[in-house]
Order: C-alpha cells, then sequence, then structure tokens
C-alpha cells in the first residue's frame, strides 16, 4: 500500500472529497475493506460533510425516474424460507457468507475438488451457519446434478434428516435437490432447473426421514449461502 | 434543518434491499431522491445528467446494500457517498469528453454562489457551519468547492488564481484545522 499510514485522516478527507488521483482512489477502494482504521475515517469524514449534501434545496422527482430505475432492476431474490421478522438477522448472515467466501474457497480448493475434476462445476456455494462458520459446500453443475460435501461431523437427530434447497427465483420458490443421511458427500440428483446463477442462494434444513412432507423447507436453517462463478 | 427521515429508518430500507425488497428501494427513493438529484446536479451541472447518475446510483444501492454495515458510518452517509461517486466518475470518465466540455462551460455560470450557498445553507447551530467559517477565505472555497463542486485540485488552483502546489497545500491543512476544530 502507498498511501501514508501516519496521516490516513487526511487521505480519508482528500478521498471524500473527491481530491484524490484516480490510482489513489482505486487504492483506497480496493484497501478499506480490509482495513478498519481508514474504514473509520472515511466513514467519519462522511459524515462531517454530510450536512452540506443533506441541507441542499430538494430537486423535483419525477414518477418517470423511480420507473427508469425500477425498470432496470436486476432480479434478486429473497430468503423464503426465514419469517420475514428477521431483516436484520438475515442481513448479517449474508454479510458474514460474503466475507466468509473467499477463506472458504481457497479451503475447497485445498481439499483437491477443483484440481483433480474433469468437469467444472457451474456454481459453488458455500454454506454457513449462524455463526459464519462454512459447514457445507454445494457444488451445482447444472444438468440436473449438484454435489454437497459437510465440511465437519453433524449429528444428525433420531428420525430426522439434512434436506438441500435452492431458490432458482422467487416464482419457483425453493426447490429441493435431495437429503443427506449420515454421508458426509452426497451426489443429488436435481429436478430439471434453469441453469444455476451467481446469487443463486442454497441452504441445508433439518426435516423429518424422508424429507419435507409440504415439498418446502419447514425445519431450522443448518447452514446457507449464495452461489458464485466457478471459475 | 428539516430532515425527511430519521437515519435507522434508512438502515432498516437497506437491509429491506438486502433481502430483495423493492418497496424498501422505493422508500429510499421517496426520502432521499430529491436532494440527492440536487447534489448531483452540483457537481454535474446539467439536470438530464444527475438524473442519470442518482438513476445509476439506485441501482447500485439495490445491488450492493448487503455491503451496507453501521461501521461505514451512517446509512444516509453511504447513500450519499454512492451518488456523490457516481457524479464524480462522470465528470471525470474520459469517454466522457464531450460532456466534460459542456459541463466545462456551463460550471462558470453562478458556480461559486451556490458553492458558498451550501454552507449559509447549514443549520446554525452546525459545528461543520462555525468550523468552516474559522478559516481562511481560501481555504474555506477551495474545500467548498472540492466538496460541492466537484472541482479537482487543479480547477481550485485555476479558480482562485494560485499555483497547484500551493492549492493543495491550503486544501490539506484546511481539511486538518477543520477535523481539529470539529474533533
Amino acid at each position: 500500500m502507498t498511501y501514508n499510514r501516519d496521516n490516513i485522516a487526511g487521505i480519508a478527507d482528500e478521498y471524500v472529497l473527491g481530491l484524490l488521483e484516480p490510482a489513489e482512489t482505486a487504492e483506497i477502494e480496493a484497501q478499506i475493506d480490509g482495513d478498519a482504521e481508514l474504514k473509520a475515517a472515511v466513514a467519519a469524514s462522511r459524515e462531517r460533510f454530510l450536512p452540506l449534501d443533506s441541507g441542499v434545496e430538494p430537486a423535483t422527482v419525477e414518477e418517470k425516474l423511480w420507473r427508469k430505475i425500477e425498470a432496470a432492476l436486476p432480479a434478486r431474490q429473497a430468503v423464503v424460507s426465514t419469517p420475514p421478522a428477521n431483516d436484520n438477522r438475515r442481513n448479517s448472515w449474508r454479510a458474514t457468507a460474503l466475507s466468509a467466501l473467499a477463506a472458504a474457497l481457497l479451503m475447497a480448493v485445498g481439499l483437491g475438488w477443483s484440481l483433480t475434476r474433469v468437469v467444472e462445476p457451474v456454481v459453488i456455494a458455500v454454506l454457513i451457519n449462524e455463526a459464519g462458520e462454512a459447514q457445507a459446500v454445494v457444488e451445482d453443475f447444472g444438468s440436473e446434478k449438484a454435489t454437497v460435501r459437510l465440511l465437519g461431523d453433524f449429528d444428525v437427530p433420531e428420525g430426522k434428516t439434512f434436506q438441500v434447497w435452492t431458490l432458482p427465483s422467487q416464482e419457483m420458490g425453493p426447490v429441493s435437490l435431495g437429503l443427506i443421511d449420515r454421508a458426509r458427500s452426497v451426489r443429488l440428483r436435481a429436478p430439471s432447473l434453469p441453469a444455476p446463477r451467481n446469487d443463486q442462494l442454497y441452504e441445508i434444513t433439518l426435516e423429518q426421514r424422508g424429507g419435507s412432507p409440504t415439498g418446502r423447507p419447514t425445519g431450522p436453517i443448518i447452514a446457507k449461502g449464495f452461489a458464485r462463478p466457478a471459475q | 434543518m428539516l430532515m425527511g427521515s430519521w437515519p435507522d429508518e434508512l438502515d432498516k430500507a437497506l437491509a429491506r434491499c438486502a433481502n430483495g425488497d423493492r418497496a424498501a428501494l422505493r422508500q429510499i427513493f421517496d426520502l432521499e431522491a430529491p436532494r440527492l438529484i440536487a447534489v448531483a446536479e452540483r457537481i454535474v451541472r446539467r439536470r438530464d445528467l444527475a438524473e442519470e447518475v442518482v438513476q445509476e446510483a439506485f441501482i447500485r444501492i439495490w445491488t450492493h446494500a448487503h455491503q451496507y454495515a453501521p461501521e461505514r458510518g451512517s446509512a444516509r452517509g453511504w447513500i450519499y457517498a454512492i451518488v456523490r461517486n457516481r457524479a464524480l466518475n462522470l465528470l471525470r470518465d474520459g469517454r466522457r469528453e464531450q460532456t466534460v466540455e459542456e459541463v466545462e462551460t456551463l460550471r462558470e455560470v453562478d458556480q461559486v454562489d451556490e458553492i458558498m450557498a451550501a454552507w449559509h445553507r447549514l443549520d446554525r447551530e452546525s459545528r461543520l457551519r462555525d468550523c468552516l467559517g474559522a478559516l481562511d477565505d481560501i481555504k474555506r472555497r477551495g474545500i467548498l468547492m472540492a466538496y460541492v463542486g466537484g472541482y479537482t485540485h487543479g480547477e481550485i488552483a485555476g479558480r482562485l488564481g494560485i499555483p497547484l502546489g500551493t492549492a493543495k497545500s491550503w486544501i490539506r491543512r484546511g481539511l486538518r484545522a477543520l477535523r481539529e476544530c470539529m474533533a
């Protein structure tokens, strides 16, 4: 890193004012997630100057601007299997998933899967529990095949089973990819689904033996995560 | 100063955006778009470009809402920073030279008055207002031209009729004095 550690507050101010050179701006943006001091300095600087913006005379806004925005929004799905009252918890879970992703993917490579495989999966999802610990990796090959590997020993209660789900789209709702009983790694037979996408949700729930009676997740979530392209 | 919403309302709206709730994005739009357009227009100087900036910014808010966290500052600060960055990028993007030229000519008109108005509009109780007031006039101008108008060091030096190095060091000293005053 090239910016001066002794003057983080000064650099943060110049970044917030838009006074840095493009290369310096890019460096700040690359470093900020891993540098708590820089992140705090940028946040403090933004708050210092924000009244100059929030005090501006508001412009009039036409409805058509919103319509343009709405028409351009990329599709994304909500997590449908937890009750709507838990917005914040879901959000933090997702944030943890994203930050844990790089490490977990390295781990996956360390386990040697990516090195020996002939057919590459379309997406990989690292599923984490609520504490942010990686619990399982799902590899979705599209074409009706997916595998899941559990990353630890789980006590599955008597009469229960783990069930793997994905959410191909909001319209389809959650779709079962199959059951995991005791095995650590299972090949799943997915029903015919659209090609897996970046950001697609995968999760494992605890269901009664034989799988959820309703065809939708009913039990507690063991782990969940969002897909990333495999290459 | 009348604020359109409580900060934690925006916080909650961002969390709902991260979960795919379009109504939450609409809520942010209703609360903040009138000011966000005005902020962008002060930088890009054209209403149509300001709307383009705000449109792109809302799509980014939607796709990046999951990255917002309180340690990044207030939700409002995070949202405004996205709009500010888009506006500065549009201005400084080499592919938009035509735009920059047009903007340059527009910039001369009434620009300085409008930039200084941002300071005068600050709440009388505002610490920022007092601390900006305590700076030398030229440092205050430099800082406001950068933040409010999106000017570069070079543009500020040119407008203030001082060498580039001098503009840089005065702004730096002004920013340091401002941080100390507001600490």
